[in-house]
């Protein structure tokens, strides 16, 4: 098990402080709350270490131990390619943990959620208020002694009021105006309130607000055993479901100690791939919308139809597919995958094309969106961004090329990388890597079907097939147990992350050794990218805000789980 | 892309084979260097070509739409693992296949099935469900149910037309979930897969049981 | 004039035949269900065909609020604003599990069906339902209100005076 040992310096001034933890699947140190900004600040700029990616920041609660509560934080330098998890064991009585804003901007939101979620009271943070739930909402729902199904009614008067601070006014000829866009607004799609002060039509002051779709997922995940919280990933980001439900798997399945068989492999990273591009159709599509071009949103909703039908030839579901089990997928292929896969390879081209010759050179795109919402590399790393998005403003991340996984290591792609950082560029980006996508598909096709079995032979954690569960007795009894009393997973920890359409989806899963997870947690790429919202659009117009929202892809499933 | 635009650079220079473990990522630019308008986009020309594509979509489609489905004349042939409609699979005698184990209604995600036991007097079958309900508005169409059982007495089918007026109609009970159970393959959806000739072992077995029972003079 | 006369009936049937053939959606489309419903009017299966593509994003100019996605809690009082501002005659679809009933989501944050807040007049189950499924759910309001003939509003129960009062608040 990887360690990293704190550097020498670090060591010496707060000696007994940290405390490297042995034995997990990254290196972790136990960090007392009293120089955790220190020793961030430290971590930062150290040339060394130079971890200056925060990737997330949650709660976890222990309620038999003291003590009782732990904030955790996964740290990622994308020099050095390094990880690292940080745990705050914080008291019952008093969880207060310094804030890590002045060094991660990316700490801005997750802060407010382990507010939300635990009560953890980020101390130093400017604005810290409930994100997800709403504000009649009382207590802290991922505590383990709150009820899974309290609710609490919101009515008209809870709803929020923002404070709004826009610079000073120049002159006093014109008034200034705040209009609220959203939630339901189609340029929002669907979920986002945006309240913006205008200057004209130019914002100088705007707030952002969410949770007007959050599902509870963390909460429903340690409801229900491990195999039926699939169905809640596909449901993450839903426009490439499949993508979350490889992830979540492959992260028990490494806790459990089994391999998904070659088969199983070859198939998800293919089917990924598809899904990948499914979002990438609709993101540039949806984005093309919010500037007038209708016409694009037909033609990449035909790919998408198109895959829905291979998705749905091999599992069952159009959208919500939950096509993996832990230990591979949830049925054999069908005889003709390599037809539907071939034909798709030939369909899909020629919409992409008719979409770059419409919009590629395109001037009337080129002036709405050459230099909107503009953001350099080092800002989009201290906001945490990852995937596409980053990708735009010059950092070549990818978690496929830098934490291989699947078969991504065995084909011959590349990393499209753009350097302007406006939304020109994320939608540049994103038709790149739809290219790469059908390179690597093509690829993979070319080396037909692995022989073997769909899913992993071990009773203990699949279901045996059919017609054993139909006619042996051995069968039927592990497939009985498995339904009643659920996979057990051995007690432990583990953090995995898969490349999403968005950038690095990791789950972090923890198991007391038990059918159901004692927690699951998603890492939403979409969340530390929608946070640098209000600083992208300051400045520019609305019609501005509505192709910069586009242009990230924040889907709300994820962004709010 | 259509053509590498001239001067930019347009993919990562870490384009290198694959290695073992972490792949250095290239430091990158310190400010945003955004996209270089070409003379043909600031002349509005390429305009030209969007619309001879649009107009090829226009004239291709003209008098029948290649892509559209004219539903509900036609209907998008999903394939036999299609998750829609739940059925009740039935004996030759009529009666439900279903032993009332409640796998199902444990291995369901959203708890929409609500079964009753009782018992049947076949000591081979032991039990059976006098009530049966599935709450469609809380079913997610996962396919769980179908996973779960043991006795393929629950399959799906290629059927998504459902709308209901009132909650009370939403909850379907075990003659409604009888009732589309056809031996027509072409209408079968979701239902558990397996080789042909272990298909063939288990028609058999089945028939075998069909024929005991008749034997004994079973209803 | 009051009372049924052959010119009131000729007039009844004819605007029962101009509404339901123009719903004009507003998608309250919050999650996966919104991707569906984008399918549904896309040239897949184009729900245009019926008459109607005219998807207004604006409760004072639409008839049928079809929620897809689900509504939490925080949505509750959106929603409601939204329907209290369309005008009557109007009518409710809730699309998929989660509007219908909160789906899998017995949780702390999601409401357990619209029809806590707003009456509905079709269900359309699935998660999400197939475009079919919900062209079959806009068919089958299109039947009940033609069997509703005459009455305003849609085939729900009329509201209470109270509620009838406070409506109209949120449209001030």
């Amino acid at each position: 098990m990887p360690t990293l040992a704190p550097p020498e310096p670090l060591l010496e001034k707060h000696a007994a402080k940290i405390t490297p933890q042995e034995g997990l699947d990254q290196p972790c140190w136990i960090v007392d709350r009293s120089v955790l900004r220190e020793v961030c600040e430290d971590l930062k700029t150290n040339p060394e270490t130079r971890f200056d990616l925060l990737l997330e920041c949650f709660g976890m609660d222990y309620p038999e131990r003291e003590p009782r509560f732990e904030a955790v934080y996964h740290l990622y330098s994308i020099p050095h390619g390094k990880r690292l998890r940080l745990k705050v064991p914080l008291p019952e009585n008093d969880p207060t943990v310094p804030s890590l804003l002045p060094v991660w901007k990316a700490a801005d939101w997750f802060e407010r959620e382990m507010w939300d979620h635990f009560g953890f009271r980020a101390e130093g943070h400017p604005d810290l208020r409930r994100i997800l739930c709403h504000e009649a909402f009382q207590g802290h729902p991922l505590r383990k002694d709150y009820d899974p199904a309290r609710r609490w009614i919101c009515t008209e008067k809870d709803i929020y009021k923002p404070k709004l601070e826009p610079p000073p006014q120049q002159d006093d000829m014109f008034e200034r105006m705040t209009i609220n866009i959203g939630p339901s607004h189609p340029a929002m799609h669907g979920t986002f309130r945006l309240t913006a002060v205008l200057d004209g039509e130019v914002i100088v002051a705007s707030d952002i607000e969410i949770g007007y779709l959050h599902r509870c997922f963390d909460k429903m995940s340690e409801t229900h055993t491990w195999n039926q919280v699939i169905p809640y990933t596909d449901r993450l980001n839903y426009c490439s479901a499949f993508i979350n439900n490889v992830g979540y798997c492959r992260v028990v399945e490494k806790m459990l100690g089994v391999e998904a068989p070659p088969k199983a492999v070859w198939a998800r990273t293919i089917l990924s791939e598809f899904s990948r591009i499914m979002d990438h159709c609709v993101c540039n599509g949806t984005t093309l919308v919010d500037t007038g071009g209708i016409t694009n949103f037909w033609y990449m909703f035909q790919p998408r139809e198109e895959i829905y039908g291979l998705l749905e030839a091999c599992f069952g579901g159009r959208l919500t597919v939950s096509g993996c089990r832990i230990g591979g997928l949830l049925a054999d292929l069908p005889p003709d995958f390599m037809a539907r896969s071939r034909r798709l390879l030939e369909i899909i081209p020629a919409f992409v094309d008719d979409m770059e010759k419409l919009v590629d050179h395109n001037r009337i795109w080129l002036d709405r969106s050459v230099g909107i919402a503009a953001i350099s590399g080092d800002d989009a790393v201290n906001w945490g961004w990852t995937g596409p998005c980053l990708r735009a403003s010059g950092v070549a991340y990818d978690v496929r090329k830098a934490f291989p996984y699947d078969l991504y290591d065995t084909v011959d792609w590349e990393v499209p990388v753009f350097y302007g950082g406006d939304v020109h560029d994320r939608y540049r980006v994103r038709m790149a890597e739809i290219r790469q996508s059908l390179r690597i598909i093509e690829q993979l096709l070319d080396r037909g079907i692995p022989e073997g079995p769909f899913i992993v032979d071990d009773p203990h954690v699949a279901l045996p097939p059919k017609d054993k569960a139909y006619n042996q007795m051995e069968a039927m009894i592990y497939h009985f147990k498995l339904i009643m009393d659920g996979v057990q997973v051995p007690a432990g920890e583990r953090y995995g992350m898969v490349e999403g359409g968005n950038g690095e989806l990791g789950f972090y899963c923890v198991s007391d050794g038990s059918a159901k997870p004692y927690r699951v947690r998603v890492r939403p790429p979409c969340f530390p990218i929608f946070s640098t919202f209000n600083q992208l659009i300051l400045g520019h117009t609305v019609s501005d805000a509505v192709i910069s929202l586009g242009g990230l892809n924040v889907i709300a499933g994820e962004l709010e789980r | 892309m259509s053509e590498p635009i001239p001067g930019e650079p347009t993919l990562s220079a870490a384009a290198q084979p694959p290695q073992a473990g972490a792949q250095p990522v290239p430091e990158h630019p310190r400010a945003p260097k955004p996209y270089k308008y070409t003379w043909a986009d600031r002349l509005y020309l390429p305009l030209l070509q969007g619309l001879v594509v649009t107009a090829r979509h226009f004239f291709k489609n003209l008098v029948k739409s290649k892509y559209t489905i004219s539903y509900p004349e036609e209907r998008r042939p999903y394939s036999g693992r299609y998750r829609g409609h739940h059925i009740l699979t039935t004996r030759p005698d009529g009666s439900v296949r279903c032993v009332a184990c409640f796998l199902c209604a444990t291995n369901c995600p959203a708890e929409c099935i609500h079964i009753e036991a009782a018992e049947q007097p076949d000591v081979n079958i032991e039990k059976y469900p006098v009530v049966y309900e599935i709450d469609m508005l809380r079913c997610v169409f996962c396919g769980y149910c179908v996973d779960a059982c043991p006795e393929e007495a629950i399959i799906m089918s290629r059927n998504t037309d459902m709308a209901y007026f009132t909650r009370e109609q939403s909850i379907v009970g075990k003659a409604q979930l009888m009732k589309p159970f056809t031996v027509d393959v072409e209408r079968l959806g979701y239902r558990p897969y397996y080789p042909e000739e272990d298909r063939q072992r288990a028609q058999m077995r089945r028939e075998a049981f069909d024929l005991v029972s008749a034997a004994r003079g079973d209803a | 004039m009051t009372g049924e006369s052959w010119l009131t009936t000729t007039f009844d049937r004819l605007e029962e035949w101009a509404q339901t053939r123009s719903f004009w959606p507003l998608p309250f489309g919050t999650a996966c269900c919104a991707i569906e419903f984008m399918g549904v009017v896309s040239s897949h299966y184009d729900v245009a065909r019926f008459g109607y593509e005219v998807v207004r994003f604006s409760p004072r100019q639409s008839d049928v609020l079809i929620v897809a996605g689900t509504i939490t809690d925080k949505m509750g009082p959106v929603l409601k604003k939204i329907y209290d501002q369309m005008p009557d005659p109007k009518w409710v679809i809730s699309m998929g599990a989660c509007a219908c009933s909160g789906g899998f989501y017995r949780a702390y944050h999601v409401m357990q069906g619209i029809d806590e807040i707003i009456p509905v007049d079709v269900y359309v189950p699935g998660c999400p339902p197939s475009p079919e499924g919900l062209i079959y759910g806009i068919l089958q309001l299109k039947e009940r209100v033609m069997r509703e003939k005459g009455k305003h509003g849609g085939a729900k129960e009329k509201q209470t005076a109270a509620e009838e009062e406070h409506a109209h608040s949120g449209a001030a």
